[in-house]
């Protein structure tokens, strides 16, 4: 089992130059610090326009930061959208090499499209058309790392021969993941070789049977990067504590507090009729639905907050189920005061983490 | 914590709807005919128009709805809305904003029952084979001219609706109040379709929302549903965050 932070950055109202700058600020500290306590991954979002929630439209820039401070743990965009409104392919090809050989080669790229209308209609983005983009974005951004020149002509983008530069740190390329929200993404992929990002906190049966079915998919995948990055990540709400029940009401109050903000942003499919947006995709009802009033006690019991003890037995039982990786939120509208999530992560790092031996991660040669 | 509605509806309780009880039986409303225009605003016109219980959408966006129900207790009429994108608490919602029905007796019972800021006009619905258009004309004047331009088949499953919430006069605990009353009607979808928006005339004045400008069009979409109008299940305090004011007045319906 491996762990990992996400960071949305959530930065509450009224806001000003200094607060900003103090959670961002926050962030970079506890970064430095799940470095040096043996933490695996730091990932953080791309969202626009989605005030309080997610105040991290530069992602890469953050995670220069964290990677210029940090020495081993492993950077992921966590997403980088890939619709043609958003995101150049060009550009994400050249940022994420760039990042890549900033930090030595910790690069993670985690691929998605966005869910919410308040993002896809205000870079005026076709909802009808975002998971067509994001397949041929995740097809062309392996060989426009790898080869020495790249030319294309496809449905959403095109570009004469040229060389695509800089080239990553990483040999073939930097893993590569996608962000599964929606219903059936994690088939997505499994069919691509992508590692499954899950952004959800489904009950332990919904989980387990995702698990299964990519496990099972990827085993017949055609790859679209040089190799099948076989990994199932889930994310997670972190606050541990000495105490059971202050670890407890402080973990809900944080994920009250991320699920209220969540609920405010307009999914596509509250305004904008389409197949392609069915469900809400977004965290905010699958997370609900693990912390919220109606929450059963297994959804509950999943949730990595309390005592060491309590925090373990979720961990394992996610652990039972095949998820190789959880990544944790730590703070909203930074409900949970800065010192307090220090030592929460001090206190993870000495009591839950000593439990659960790291796997080399799954990286298959493709043929 | 989200942005909070700056209206205080407590402020004007006689230009409110004023109900005489929350126990108004549900109207079942067979094939109607939905016209929903979403549209984006600036969220500076829509200041002093959202309740202070409730959130506002972000971005700011109004439905502008024209319906053709061929059957209903008080007989078939057509009924335009305009509705402001918002969130009691954690839920989508609609504040109703202003309404026109095609009959003195749709606008009379609407009003009493459910408080829909509702008036009686002249509500046409027409469709035609390149648009679905609806036009409202109140006191000798049109008020709204828009349309579904080039509509095209999609599935009712992708198509939204959201709960609509009205304010009003109604009596709670022996005394009447002003509140915010919930109206979630049920849909079952037979024919839905999707195209552009397009509005040529809206008077927004008309619509109890004089600063309110129309800006970009998200979609439009016309469908063919048998819906309701339900018993009343929630009302909220029209001050208080939905969370703390939010009172259960029945039991959901069985099938919910």
């Amino acid at each position: 089992m491996k762990f990992g932070l996400f960071y949305e950055i959530s930065i509450p109202r009224p806001w000003t130059p200094e607060k900003e700058r103090t959670v961002y600020n926050n962030c970079l500290e506890q970064v430095k610090l799940a470095d040096e306590l043996g933490f695996d991954h730091v990932w953080a979002v791309e969202h626009h326009f989605l005030e309080e929630y997610s105040h991290c439209s530069a992602p890469e820039l953050f995670l220069t930061a964290c990677a210029m401070i940090t020495k081993n743990i492993q950077v992921g965009h966590g997403i980088v959208v890939c619709v043609p409104e958003f995101n150049h392919p060009i550009k994400i090809a050249e940022k994420t090499a760039t990042l890549d050989i900033l930090s030595g080669g910790r690069l993670h790229v985690g691929t998605g499209r966005s869910a919410t209308w308040t993002e896809l209609g205000g870079f005026r983005a076709n909802p009808d058309t975002t998971k067509k983009s994001w397949d041929e974005f995740v097809r062309c951004l392996p060989k426009m790392w790898m080869q020495e020149t790249f030319a294309y002509q496809g449905e959403f983008w095109s570009m004469p021969e040229r060389t695509i530069l800089p080239k990553p740190y990483q040999k073939p390329h930097p893993p590569m993941w996608v962000a599964v929200t929606s219903p059936g993404t994690e088939i997505d992929a499994a069919d691509r070789g992508l590692g499954s990002l899950g952004l959800s906190f489904a009950g332990f049966e919904e989980q387990e049977k995702k698990i299964r079915e990519y496990r099972r998919r990827i085993k017949q995948c055609e790859p679209v990067g040089a190799f099948v990055n076989e990994q199932v990540a889930t994310t997670n709400f972190l606050f541990c504590h000495e105490d059971e029940k202050t670890g407890v009401e402080m973990g809900k109050r944080l994920g009250n507090t991320f699920n209220y903000l969540a609920t405010q942003l307009i999914s596509t499919r509250e305004v904008y009729s389409s197949p392609s947006y069915q469900s809400l995709g977004l965290l905010p009802a699958l997370r609900r639905a693990a912390t919220g009033p109606d929450a059963s006690e297994q959804q509950t019991e999943g949730m990595a907050y309390g005592d060491p003890a309590r925090i373990i037995r979720a961990v394992k039982k996610w652990e039972s189920l095949g998820v190789d990786c959880i990544n944790f939120i730590l703070n909203a509208n930074e409900v949970v005061p800065q010192e307090q999530v220090m030592a929460s992560l001090k206190l993870f790092a000495k009591e839950v983490m000593p439990h659960f031996a790291k796997k080399p991660a799954a990286k298959v040669a493709a043929e | 914590m989200p942005l909070y509605g700056t209206l205080d509806i407590t402020q004007n309780t006689k230009a409110l709807p004023t109900l005489a009880n929350l126990d108004t039986e549900a109207w079942t409303l067979p094939k109607a005919e939905m016209l929903q225009l979403l549209i984006e605003v600036p969220r500076s016109t829509t200041d002093g128009l959202l309740p202070k219980a409730m959130h506002p959408a972000l971005p700011s966006y109004v439905a502008l709805a024209v319906t053709r129900y061929s059957d209903s207790p008080v007989g078939s009429f057509n009924l335009a809305v305009l509705r402001l994108g918002s969130r009691a608490g954690a839920h989508p919602r609609g504040f109703l904003l202003g309404a026109v029905a095609s009959s003195e007796a749709a606008a009379k019972e609407l009003k009493g029952r459910w408080g829909l800021p509702v008036e009686a006009g002249e509500v046409k619905f027409l469709r035609r084979h390149d648009r679905v258009s609806g036009t409202v004309r109140k006191t000798g004047k049109t008020i709204l001219d828009c349309a579904l331009i080039d509509p095209q088949p999609v599935a009712g499953s992708d198509v939204q609706y959201i709960n609509w919430v009205t304010a009003a006069n109604a009596p709670l605990d022996g005394q009447t109040q002003p509140l915010l009353i919930q109206v979630d009607p049920k849909y079952t979808f037979y024919k839905a379709e999707r195209g552009k928006p397009q509005v040529a005339t809206f008077d927004a004045a008309a619509w109890n929302a004089a600063s309110l400008q129309l800006a970009d069009p998200i979609v439009g979409t016309c469908c063919t549903v048998d819906t309701d109008l339900p018993r009343i299940r929630f009302v909220m305090d029209p001050i208080k965050p939905v969370f703390q004011g939010t009172r259960r007045i029945r039991e959901s319906r069985a099938d919910e």
